[in-house]
């Protein structure tokens, strides 16, 4: 009886199906707008990374109008999920998709669709149909990281990272860098969440660190769960990747946040002239690629001069926070006095392989 | 006026057919309301369901990669759940069948053994990776009588670390080490050509590929049946499944049947997760926004529910479950929420659920008179 209660349970379904498939007529086929879509690995309104991306699609969408049709795909795991998800938008004739983050792509998997374009972000595996993007948010965390260090009276600061991998390790080095600028001999502790979106476990992280005695929270992951916490706890807070004060409009101070719109435009637009080339794109805050989210409350006058004055050293070139003399955390000497670290090379002192703490961070950068 | 619920003495044979196809019926109703009200076309949403999950170029492919773990993982349930051994933890004997599979694909791969004894390796060392996973929580049920429920279900949040672990926070065997890639985000190390699990390719639709692994899986199926339907072995299992000291008093050896039952459903498990090395990713998958992240373990449990344990059932549910998760993925995007795609997914799949009620129970419809039903004891209903 019970094979015959499946068989039959299949039967309904693919009968009810395709009947209904029979009595719908299928979608025809008029002058198709170029199809551009976006792969999420949380959710669209995450608050944050995803969000950002998802502001980017809309940029998109808006200055190309029916040019364009674009979409996304949220919350879709690394592996088989992913790689069918791509097969489905590929079969639907989407010709250029955007996976934003890294893990999704690989060379081998890119050359199994070479009428597609892909891009991906952070990574820097490039083929002739699959470039990378990412930009300088070093630069803007470590801004950040001078508003935390201001607003730190202990000079005891806790930080919210995702994965000990290099991405994560020079943000948190830029971080606390910024920090203790403005707050000589400042700490920044460090909880990994093992997850780049893992609101519960990222709340439990900005409360772990809180109860050790921090009394600025700053972070790395995508969802505004910290700030949340932080603004319950009344802790300034420091958000990453999106303005996210509406969710914790006392606490935030400020964070670093990136613009990825146009370049999705300029990218979309090549592609859609067939001028598209693969690449590797490092944006910066002179491109308007990243930038400080505006200020919260907590933000003083002075510290907001300060931060400008630096900001604008970056932008001419005259400052570089990963320039020697840079020590790690058991106080050697990494880099030498007057050595700018390099994105792609450099082994373990460039921004790409980064595998070591400075000075003042406290935590391991295994997990 | 009210409704009881009574047992059918006897189950008409047109009934296990009736009872799912109006309980999907009435799943598309209800879901058609909440499309409807969401502004969605309930005719055409279901057909890019349908057209997505088995018709579309490509689909059915995609719909047997989901569908080969889901088959390893609900026969997994049946196995152990048939004796009423509830092991939840097929999520986590898959990821350290996965690990110990990889790890024989990567040794002996790597030392040139041919590719069938590359490939048998990685499948005994599988299904002993999750057997041994499995045996935990059998024998703290057996010899210390520990729910397990919970240990088996625990053990699958210490698999996942395991598994994030050795590809995340280790210099691991399994992790690619070499190469400036790998020291930009961790990623496990690459099967050599040997260990790659062949699949038998079928010419239509752009290419259906047979994994391996679903022939393993239809396998296991087979000799779970033929265990259960037709062995002392399963016999016995069913008997202490039904009643604990019937079983005993007959001479059953409990901890044993335990023991065995456990080691069979987590051997499957592990099973699986070779397969999902060998097949599939073709590395340890450590990144906990991968596989951890599909919760194949956990529904398996589901398919072994709506298969009632059947294995041939199993299979069949297993892929209709897996054009369902697939066609989920390609319904969502900007115009259609990811949550809404669930809400369906969920009707579907409750109404399948609760229908089973119906094959065995009746609904009464029972009058009764006022004073009657006052003075009546126990909760009316």
């Amino acid at each position: 009886m019970n094979i015959r209660i499946k068989l039959a349970l299949a039967l309904a379904l693919a009968g009810v199906v395709a009947l209904v498939g029979a009595l719908t007529s299928s979608a025809s086929h008029r002058a198709t707008p170029y199809k551009v879509a976006f792969i999420y690995v949380g959710p669209h309104n995450d608050g944050g990374w995803s969000q950002a991306h998802e502001q980017g699609r809309l940029y998109v969408q808006k200055a190309l109008g029916s040019k364009v049709q674009t979409t996304y795909k949220e919350n879709i795991a690394v592996g088989a999920q992913f790689a069918q998800t791509v097969q489905s938008l590929v079969a639907q004739g989407y010709k250029l998709i955007f996976a934003t983050s890294y893990g999704y792509l690989t060379k081998a998997f890119v050359a199994k669709y070479p009428d597609v374009l892909f891009e991906q972000a952070t990574g820097t595996d490039q083929t002739k149909n699959l470039a990378e993007y990412f930009g300088r948010a070093e630069d803007t965390v470590f801004l950040s990281g001078m508003a935390a260090g201001a607003a730190s009276k202990t000079g005891k600061i806790g930080y919210v990272v995702p994965f000990p991998i290099p991405e994560v390790i020079r943000h948190a080095n830029a971080f606390a860098l910024g920090a203790q600028l403005m707050h000589p001999g400042a700490t920044v502790s460090l909880v990994w969440t093992n997850s780049w979106f893992d609101p519960a476990k990222e709340k439990k992280a900005a409360q772990s660190l809180v109860t050790a005695g921090a009394d600025v929270v700053g972070q790395n992951v995508d969802s505004p769960a910290a700030g949340q916490y932080s603004e319950s706890a009344k802790i300034p807070w420091v958000g990453y990747d999106s303005d996210a004060k509406k969710f914790a409009p006392k606490s935030w101070l400020t964070a670093s946040v990136y613009n990825w719109g146009p370049y999705y435009l300029k990218r979309v637009k090549a592609a859609m002239n067939d001028t598209w080339k693969t690449g590797f794109y490092y944006g910066t805050i002179k491109d308007g690629f990243t930038k400080l989210a505006p200020y919260g409350p907590g933000v003083t006058a002075a510290t907001k001069a300060k931060i400008a004055a630096y900001q604008r050293k970056l932008v001419n070139g005259s400052f570089y926070e990963f320039q020697g003399p840079l020590y790690d955390q058991s106080g050697k000497l990494r880099v030498k006095k007057g050595v700018k670290m390099d994105i792609l090379t450099g082994g373990t002192n460039s921004l790409y392989g980064m595998n070591w703490l400075v000075k003042g961070v406290i935590g391991s950068a295994k997990g | 006026m009210r409704f009881t619920f009574e047992r059918r003495l006897r189950q008409p044979g047109w009934l296990s057919l009736a009872v799912p196809v109006a309980s999907v019926l009435f799943a598309f109703f209800v879901a058609g309301i909440v499309l409807l009200a969401t502004g969605h076309n309930p005719l055409s949403t279901y057909r890019q369901l349908f057209d997505a999950a088995f018709l579309q170029t490509g689909s059915l492919n995609q719909t047997l990669i989901v569908a080969t773990p889901l088959a390893f993982t609900g026969l997994a349930a049946a196995a152990a759940f048939r004796m009423k051994l509830f092991n939840i933890g097929a999520e986590g004997q898959m990821y350290i069948g996965a690990i110990t599979g990889a790890a024989a694909g990567l040794y002996l791969g790597g030392n040139g053994g041919s590719s069938a004894f590359v490939i048998a390796a990685m499948v005994v060392m599988g299904c002993l990776g999750g057997t041994a996973w499995a045996l935990i929580p059998g024998v703290l049920r057996a010899f210390c009588k520990t729910n397990e429920i919970l240990t088996s279900l625990l053990l699958n949040y210490v698999a996942g670390l395991l598994l994030t672990y050795l590809i995340f926070q280790s210099q691991s065997y399994w992790r690619e080490t070499k190469g400036f890639n790998a020291s930009v985000f961790p990623t496990g190390k690459e099967l050599p050509p040997s260990a790659v699990w062949p699949g038998w390719t079928i010419h239509v639709q752009g290419g259906i590929t047979l994994p391996l692994g679903a022939g393993f899986a239809v396998a296991a199926a087979v000799v779970l049946w033929v265990l259960y339907k037709r062995t002392r072995f399963g016999f016995e299992a069913q008997v202490l499944g039904d009643s604990d000291r019937a079983a005993r008093y007959s001479g059953v050896r409990v901890r044993r049947k335990i023991l065995a039952v456990m080691a069979l459903s987590g051997a499957i498990a592990g099973l699986g997760g070779a397969s999902q090395v060998g097949d599939f990713a073709h590395s340890v998958d450590g990144d906990p926004n991968g596989l951890q992240k599909l919760g194949y373990g956990y529904t398996g449990i589901v398919i072994a529910a709506l298969a009632r344990y059947n294995p041939y059932a199993v299979v069949l549910v297993a892929f209709l479950m897996g054009g369902l998760e697939n066609a989920g993925n390609t319904l969502q995007g900007a115009n259609f929420p990811a949550g809404l795609v669930g809400v369906i997914q969920g009707i579907i799949l409750f109404s399948a659920l609760g229908g089973e009620v119906l094959i065995r129970h009746r609904v009464r419809i029972v009058r009764t008179k006022r004073g009657v039903a006052a003075t009546e004891p126990g909760p009316a209903a």
